[in-house]
């Protein structure tokens, strides 16, 4: 280090002995020892999403017989999708106001990475946990209704991914203006619902829609899953499409995200829950 | 002491010229390891704004240990997270060895880390091993690497027997050291610590205050250590600023801030006084605490030495048989009453007025002469 002015530094110099690879390992891993820890909160949140497609299943074929089940597998794409949006978007929420709660939030500032690398890696510690909890909600799916689908990885994880970057930005936008206005709760969880519709977003007979939060990630994921489309064999366009939103919508998330924290520290709340 | 208003807002005592106070108050921005200058943060506006930081200036030379002290409301935390970032200041400066902390934060947090909520700075949920190895990586260590050196930070923290418990089954003492020890895991050289000993019995304030000056000077840390208990600050620091009122009313070591209290008030027992001799006595010099008992009259007197000697002529002038003197030993919490808020005279004062020390009353700080207020 040298000083502002340029000359050498007469303070001790840290040991720096890690990078961001330990960075992102170390938020991977107490994001999931934290998620473990409350062992009644994770598995309640899994066995509600088995019970709730349980119940939409049986009822559904109950009341509809044949014709819902014609289209289960489309079904079981949809919620697939949204347990992994839902997993994202609160996830990353619910993680910046349980760290404001505990007094952590403000540690996470201080760092020598900057809060903008922290929140990414937690937001693919995050990620990385939707996805597992999702899988294994669609097992249980699948063999529950005993159908299949078409689980290229090398298609379903970069699609799905992509469209939940979408979801993620939209919990960076909550989780920062509940950092600022603490209680946003009912808000919150009214958006989880609004999931539904751009999951189910009709892209193909509204143009524009595609150009909404997950709506083209969704439609391509039902196109991967059911029908076996693989990621180089979708337009070019579709794919560009794809990326551009969810992009947009991270990088809209997060400068919100920036711009509430940032408001937050010059009322100095920051810290407060 | 006497005492004059530096050009930045600081109380400094004259008489201690030669000190490690004086020496870190004329450290330049880059010699300083935490350098303030003219901080400022105003919440709110118009009527409703509320000046918690009012251009707070001090410097702290590398490996000192610091105590912020202040009365709730003084404005100790909001001038910390201001310094580190965390609150924006509306003005000021402020480096960290040597870096500006607004303008290249992530630099400075090389160095820099804080305890800001005492128990509330960790994980709960994770064991206290956890907690380091987590901390350490998001500050840059891999926790691999620096194992060895966590392990020595868990033993001088009496927390190796512990290293795997979580955090939330441990008691409030333990947790606080957890705190500091996730704290110290990074490898900084400044720490901020706000009131670390907050909420503990006597016996886990008195365990961690020894480890917070063993660890300071083996590890040769710089502290700030913002308290409202005095004893902690007593027992840990080298030096210290008092805030009130969101501005440094009082900025010098310890020790020199006790002597220049404790030479200046005594507590006197005479035989023979009447109410004569009395009234003379008071019209003369500023006697507090009267008490009258048969023919024994006990009085405090606030005297330099020069008042001490008037006073002993009166009193042999006035025949009065001495019974006791004693000297009246104020500890630093008495010292910050009266510097904080323990005189009538809570008005603005001007600097004039403060570097004037033959105009001070006597047995008083020259802060609280300012009114509570530089």
């Amino acid at each position: 280090m040298t000083t502002a002015e340029g000359g050498p530094s007469r303070f001790r110099e840290p040991e720096r002995t890690g990078g961001y690879y330990h960075l992102l390992k170390a938020v991977v891993y107490r994001d999931l020892l934290i998620w473990a820890r409350y062992p009644l909160n994770a598995a309640l949140g899994i066995f509600m999403g088995v019970f709730f497609f349980a119940l939409m299943f049986y009822g559904g074929t109950l009341v509809a017989g044949q014709a819902f089940s014609d289209s289960i597998e489309g079904l079981i794409v949809g919620y697939f999708l949204w347990t992994l949006s839902i997993g994202a978007y609160s996830g990353i929420m619910n993680d910046i106001q349980s760290e404001a709660s505990w007094g952590t939030l403000e540690r996470h500032f201080m760092t020598p990475f900057g809060f903008g690398p922290v929140v990414f890696a937690k937001s693919i510690a995050i990620v990385f946990r939707s996805f597992m909890t999702s899988a294994v909600v669609l097992v249980v799916m699948l063999l529950i209704t005993g159908t299949s689908l078409d689980l290229n990885v090398v298609t379903v994880l970069p699609v799905a991914t992509l469209t939940i970057a979408g979801a993620l930005g939209l919990g960076l936008m909550m989780g920062g203006l509940s950092v600022l206005y603490k209680r946003i709760s009912n808000v919150a969880n009214l958006l989880q619902f609004a999931f539904i519709g751009l999951i189910s977003a009709p892209v193909f007979d509204i143009p524009w829609a595609r150009f909404l939060p997950l709506a083209q990630g969704s439609a391509m994921l039902q196109r991967a899953m059911r029908d076996g489309v693989q990621l180089w064999e979708f337009d070019p366009l579709t794919v560009a499409v794809l990326v551009g939103t969810s992009v947009c919508y991270l990088a809209l998330g997060y400068a919100i995200f920036g711009l509430t924290t940032r408001r937050a520290r010059r009322l100095g709340v920051l810290g407060d829950y | 002491m006497v005492s004059e208003l530096s050009n930045n807002g600081q109380v400094l005592g004259d008489d201690t010229a030669a000190s490690g106070s004086d020496d870190a108050s004329t450290l330049g921005p880059d010699e300083a390891a935490i350098y303030v200058d003219g901080l400022a943060k105003t919440f709110g506006s118009g009527e409703d704004a509320v000046t918690a930081v009012d251009g707070v200036s001090f410097a702290v030379a590398p490996g000192e240990v610091v105590g912020l002290l202040g009365p709730n409301g003084a404005g100790k935390t909001t001038a910390i997270k201001s310094i580190l970032g965390l609150v924006l200041p509306d003005d000021g400066t402020v480096r960290v060895n040597g870096i500006d902390v607004h303008t290249d934060p992530r630099a400075a947090y090389e160095y820099v880390d804080a305890m800001l909520e005492g128990a509330r700075n960790d994980y709960w949920r994770l064991t206290v091993r956890e907690n380091l190895r987590y901390f350490a990586a998001i500050r840059g260590q891999d926790p691999d690497a620096v194992a060895g050196r966590h392990e020595e930070l868990l033993e001088q923290l009496d927390l190796a027997e512990k290293a795997d418990t979580a955090v939330r089954d441990l008691s409030r003492g333990m947790k606080q050291k957890v705190s500091l020890a996730s704290v110290l895991a990074g490898d900084i050289s400044v720490a901020f610590l706000d009131e670390p000993t907050l909420g503990l019995d006597i016996e886990s304030s008195l365990k961690l205050r020894n480890e917070l000056r063993r660890l300071a000077e083996e590890r040769g840390l710089t502290l700030v250590i913002s308290s409202h208990d005095m004893d902690v600050i007593e027992d840990v620091c080298d030096r210290v600023v008092i805030m009130n009122d969101g501005q440094v009313i009082v900025d010098d070591t310890v020790e020199d801030l006790l002597a220049g209290f404790e030479t200046r008030a005594y507590q006197l027992t005479v035989r023979g006084g009447t109410d004569a001799v009395l009234a003379d006595l008071r019209e003369r010099f500023d006697l507090t605490d009267v008490e009258r008992t048969g023919d024994r009259l006990r009085f405090k007197v606030a005297a330099d030495t020069e008042t001490f000697y008037r006073l002993t002529d009166a009193m042999e002038a006035h025949s009065l048989e001495v019974a006791s003197v004693e000297t009246v030993q104020p500890n630093l919490a008495e010292a910050f009453v009266e510097m904080t808020n323990g005189t009538p005279e809570t008005g603005p004062v001007s600097e004039e007025e403060v570097s004037s020390p033959a105009e001070l009353p006597m047995g008083r700080s020259p802060a609280s002469d300012g009114g509570g207020r530089r």
